[in-house]
């Protein structure tokens, strides 16, 4: 069954429908928040937060605003963006020391696991992104930074880093093939 | 684009919409877009189609998550009730940038006395978020050496959110310290969380008290420190309260002070 389905079922109380749920989103949400937040067991934390977040409000998911699965993963980013800001404003720098002694292990990870064909399609892409376009949209997408902090780190001004940004994403969009 | 718009910066707010999608936004800007978004269809059009754009990018970094968090959470789901569907009217151009964990509502009470009963949470569904909120913290605040102690724990904490009778319930004070409990009364067990109290003074601790009517209080333990959840077993469903103490190094057969703290366990099937 796919994943709008289940989440109907899920907002009428279906513990079963969940379960098949957590089946097929576990594995993006958690990818998705560990990428952003780095932390291991921070990210196990938001992740499962996101999926419990889903059991609870799964009956706000409006079929006709889009894909359950995009609802589900902008969920995720969201949850996953407000930690990561809110753990740098915490210590920037214990963060940054947390994030290097970290980023061995997470690597290794994603490594092993199969996101396969689509993980490929999505590098490919954004090797054929101008490099400010990539960087704007990665320092905002995976690293959750804000676009007036993305401006501050690549030395650019306001307006050009939110053009980047549009440009990257429909250049993304049209490399892809558009079929979310 | 007229001039009216630019001098209201209304331009400005139009080019965020991409920034919008990769949750590039500062919280104030976020809140100033969103109000934008109600009044401008072509944006909040362009702002899904981006949104759509952005996912893609979370497809590709799926990872396996740990077998125990799938244990944790379908045992946090079982004890979690559901909200209820939106008031579709108020949904915001975009369901999942706009909802979220909603603050419960400020209220405001009279003066009480002096040792209340806590204020119940808005709602089931705020009790049981700050119960699970606390076992999840516990999982990932572990380090090496509590590890096996956490996992029999949390054996036991799964076993009393999977009973079919399980509730949740807790009250915060002004302050945001608080007392949690999932409970079922059909296996006589609680999850207690006490969160906020910090460690008393002097060597002392958290005793953990059940009350019932015509009975001293029984002792259900010491709590640990940190927001660790005490599992209390053996309970009775007569019971009618929980209260906490403060007492010496060790805890006291019967409370030696006034409780700092006291639940009803009525919402939780007990006293009956």
């Amino acid at each position: 069954m796919e994943a709008d389905e289940l989440l109907v079922l899920v907002a009428g109380g279906d513990q079963k429908a969940f379960e098949a749920l957590y089946g097929l989103v576990s594995g993006p949400v958690f990818g998705l928040v560990r990428r952003v937040v780095r932390d291991p067991a921070q990210s196990e934390e938001v992740a499962q937060e996101v999926l419990l977040e889903l059991w609870r409000s799964a009956a706000r998911f409006d079929p006709g605003r889009g894909s359950a699965l995009s609802w589900i993963l902008t969920l995720a980013h969201r949850r996953a963006v407000d930690r990561v800001r809110s753990a740098r404003a915490a210590g920037e720098r214990e963060q940054r020391e947390a994030r290097r002694a970290h980023s061995t292990a997470f690597d290794q990870v994603t490594e092993e696991v199969e996101a396969g064909l689509e993980r490929e399609l999505v590098r490919r892409c954004l090797d054929r992104l101008t490099a400010l376009q990539r960087q704007s949209v990665t320092l905002a997408y995976y690293d959750g930074y804000t676009y007036r902090e993305v401006a501050e780190r690549l030395s650019l001004p306001l307006g050009t880093v939110k053009t980047r940004m549009r440009d990257g994403l429909t250049q993304l969009r049209k490399c892809l093939g558009g079929v979310a | 684009m007229s001039l009216l718009d630019r001098m209201l910066g209304r331009e400005d707010l139009h080019s965020l919409a991409a920034p919008y999608a990769l949750d590039a936004l500062d919280p104030a800007e976020r809140v100033r877009f969103e109000r934008h978004l109600k009044s401008c269809p072509s944006c909040a059009a362009e702002v899904r189609a981006l949104s759509e754009d952005a996912v893609r990018l979370a497809w590709s970094t799926a990872a396996q998550p740990p077998p125990a968090m799938r244990d944790r959470v379908l045992a946090a789901v079982r004890a979690t009730p559901q909200d209820q569907g939106p008031a579709r009217e108020h949904t915001p151009q975009l369901p999942p940038h706009v909802w979220g964990t909603q603050p419960p509502p400020a209220r405001s009470r009279a003066p009480r006395e002096r040792r209340p009963l806590f204020a119940p949470l808005a709602t089931a569904t705020a009790a049981a978020a700050l119960v699970v909120a606390s076992l999840f913290a516990v999982q990932a605040n572990r380090t090496q050496d509590r590890l096996d102690a956490e996992r029999a724990q949390s054996r036991e904490i799964a076993h009393v959110l999977a009973a079919p009778d399980a509730r949740a319930s807790a009250g915060r004070d002004a302050q945001g310290r608080s007392l949690a409990v999932v409970a079922s009364a059909s296996e006589g067990q609680a999850i207690v969380t006490l969160s906020g109290y910090g460690v008393p003074p002097g060597g002392r601790v958290h005793q953990l008290w059940l009350m019932r009517p015509g009975a001293q209080p029984r002792s259900l333990g010491l709590f640990p420190t940190g927001d660790t959840p005490l599992v209390a077993t053996g309970l009775n469903k007569s019971a009618t309260s929980l209260a906490v103490t403060v007492e010496p190094d060790g805890g006291s057969p019967q409370p030696t002070s006034q409780p700092i703290v006291q639940l009803a366990l009525k919402s939780v099937g007990f006293g009956e």
